[in-house]
């Protein structure tokens, strides 16, 4: 290969990747303390979120702030009996694997014909796909809101479903591609010669060999979608709103904001991602620099 | 022959995909963008040419708040890149401290949350009346203020969180970058004795520049999406105090409803996000060419 590699990933040394540093011992050192103390610190916003939906209403407004208090449940319990909630989370659960599951076929089928065939504007497709997650949402808003008016899809499962394959699939596209790009077009080529056919190369052949990619896209694209406002807000409705819609619209529900429940439902969201993150750390990389990086840190 | 049928056949459903959800809306809002649309006024859309353009190019708060972003993003992307890189070294110095893991789990989920939720959860912070920020400014001797609404303190306050949310991908994008040094120059680097310094410059910097280049440039591109966060946050106010570009299109389309115009200041962001799409993958090529010729 005496050509650059055209819109591939970089890749990091494997033998830098933490789990590869024969580091067994465990030590505390001071870098390590201070390391523990900033992570602390980033996460106080959200552990006081955490503490809120522990605390009565009163509690919660009570001046000075409650550091020490009796935690109580009951946000919990009342959040789980409002109707609307369970259908919330329904949404966010069925729009983001869903889609995802959709968008990751579809993908892996183009990223295959990208890595391989190299068709005509191969890199035109892929920067134009990488530039649909770089244009500011707001931008799109106003066609898809019209669109969706036409289509008859405005809060509607389907037409968010479309919505949010389209949303995922340049990520996914971009990461399989890399993936795909690592595996040898030897075993195409051995495959084909020993009388396979292309399906069997495209999911036998390649496919296991690309797990880490699958997962990674799955992982990070259903975390798009999960997070996804605007165009929930704009294009969904009573039946299809997600958790962050849920959240906004809580805040001026009524007039005052409903603290307990802004509180419950905002820890009833982060801890799905952040336990996400605790065991898919190692494509946290790869995912947030939409396929374009790759490497464990 | 065979092979033409694969390569595209592979390629329908997304295509399909990206012709309906992508190609079609692009060709609507430049559509619109020629038309003078507003949902509110009756009549018909009709054709004005380029008077949206022409309209946008003289219109002086658009250009502020063009300005205002610039401003935004130099700040944040300074403020990210200068104390993610401290971040990140700090966490590269201590990779065998216990639960590295989970204090990395800690330190990431800031940048994981929509920030519609970040905004949401300092606003629990930043309150007036109860938030724990006035608290502790007060246990220092500070008055009690009202950061959201305040005329200077309210576009510090929005970088804060934008901070908070993204220093963490900056150490991200500076621990690949470590990542990214060869072993075996490190190595060197600490046989020959090289000074922090030394190492920073001669072994570090021309490894790792690459990767921290791609995280300055996401986070450019993020701060022209940067939306939801001040929405929740200020609203763009007071006044127009925090009033990014992205806010400034929302409120003009669903604020005022003029379609046609604010197509027009869409299509102008969209050859921005184009042509910040093509620095980056400039950058993302010349690291693989880099690659391939030492190869």
């Amino acid at each position: 290969m005496t050509s650059p590699i055209h819109d591939s990933p970089v890749v990091l040394p494997e033998e830098n990747a933490p789990s590869q540093r024969n580091d067994k011992e465990r030590r505390l050192t001071i870098s390590g303390v201070i390391a523990w103390i900033v992570a602390l610190i980033f996460f106080a916003p959200i552990f006081w979120i955490f503490l809120a939906a522990l605390k009565t209403d009163n509690t919660i407004l009570a001046y000075p702030p409650k550091f020490i208090f009796t935690p109580t449940l009951e946000n919990f319990a009342a959040l789980i009996s409002k109707p609307n909630v369970s259908l919330y989370f329904f949404n966010s659960v069925f729009l983001s694997v869903g889609s995802v599951a959709i968008a990751i076929v579809v993908s892996y089928l183009a990223a295959y014909s990208f890595s391989r065939f190299k068709p005509a504007g191969t890199d035109f497709l892929m920067f134009l796909l990488l530039s649909t997650r770089f244009v500011p949402a707001a931008a799109f808003v106003i066609p898809f809101f019209q669109l969706f008016g036409i289509l008859n899809f405005k809060d509607s499962y389907v037409g968010l479903l479309i919505f949010y394959v389209m949303f995922s699939v340049p990520f996914s596209v971009w990461i399989l591609k890399g993936f795909i790009d690592g595996v040898s077009q030897r075993f195409d080529e051995t495959g084909l010669v020993n009388g396979a056919s292309r399906a069997h190369v495209i999911f036998k052949v390649v496919l296991p060999q690309v797990k880490p990619g699958l997962v990674a896209a799955f992982v990070f694209n259903i975390i798009f979608v999960w997070n996804e406002f605007l165009f929930n807000f704009q294009l969904g409705g009573r039946n299809t709103s997600t958790i962050p819609v849920a959240l906004f619209t809580s805040l001026y529900d009524g007039g005052a904001t409903n603290w307990p429940y802004v509180a419950s439902l905002g820890t009833a969201y982060v801890l799905p991602l952040a336990v996400l993150i605790f065991f898919f750390q190692k494509y946290l990389l790869v995912g947030m620099t939409f396929g374009t990086v790759r490497g464990e840190v | 022959m065979k092979k033409t049928w694969w390569s595209w056949g592979l390629l329908v459903p997304v295509l399909v995909f990206f012709i309906l959800m992508n190609v079609v809306p692009t060709i609507w809002m430049l559509g619109l963008s020629f038309y003078n649309y507003t949902l509110t006024s009756a009549g018909d859309p009709r054709f004005i040419g380029m008077d949206n353009y022409n309209q946008l190019a003289s219109a002086g708060p658009l250009w502020l708040s063009l300005g205002r972003t610039f401003i935004f993003m130099v700040l944040a992307v300074a403020i990210q890149t200068v104390l993610g890189a401290v971040v990140g070294y700090l966490f590269w110095k201590s990779n065998k401290v216990p639960g590295r893991r989970l204090a990395l789990t800690l330190l990431f989920t800031p940048m994981i949350l929509t920030p519609l939720s970040s905004g949401l959860f300092w606003r629990l912070m930043l309150d007036p009346v109860f938030g724990v920020i006035n608290y502790f400014g007060e246990l220092i001797g500070l008055d009690k203020i009202d950061f959201t609404t305040d005329a200077t303190l309210a576009f510090p306050a929005v970088l804060v969180v934008d901070s908070w949310m993204w220093i963490p991908f900056m150490a991200l994008m500076t621990l690949a970058a470590l990542g990214s040094v060869p072993k075996a120059e490190l190595e060197a680097a600490q046989v020959d004795n090289l000074s922090f310094w030394q190492r920073l410059i001669h072994v570090i910097i021309p490894a790792g520049k690459f990767i921290i280049i791609l995280g300055i440039l996401l986070r450019t591109i993020d701060v022209f999406k940067t939306m939801d966060l001040v929405y929740l946050m200020t609203n763009g106010g007071p006044g127009d105090r925090t009033e990014l570009i992205a806010v400034a299109l929302y409120r003009l389309a669903f604020k005022s409803f003029n379609l046609g115009y604010s197509s027009a200041l869409a299509v102008l962001l969209l050859f921005i996000a184009i042509a910040l799409t093509s620095i980056y993958l400039f950058v993302l090529n010349l690291r693989s060419r880099r690659e391939a010729e030492n190869a």
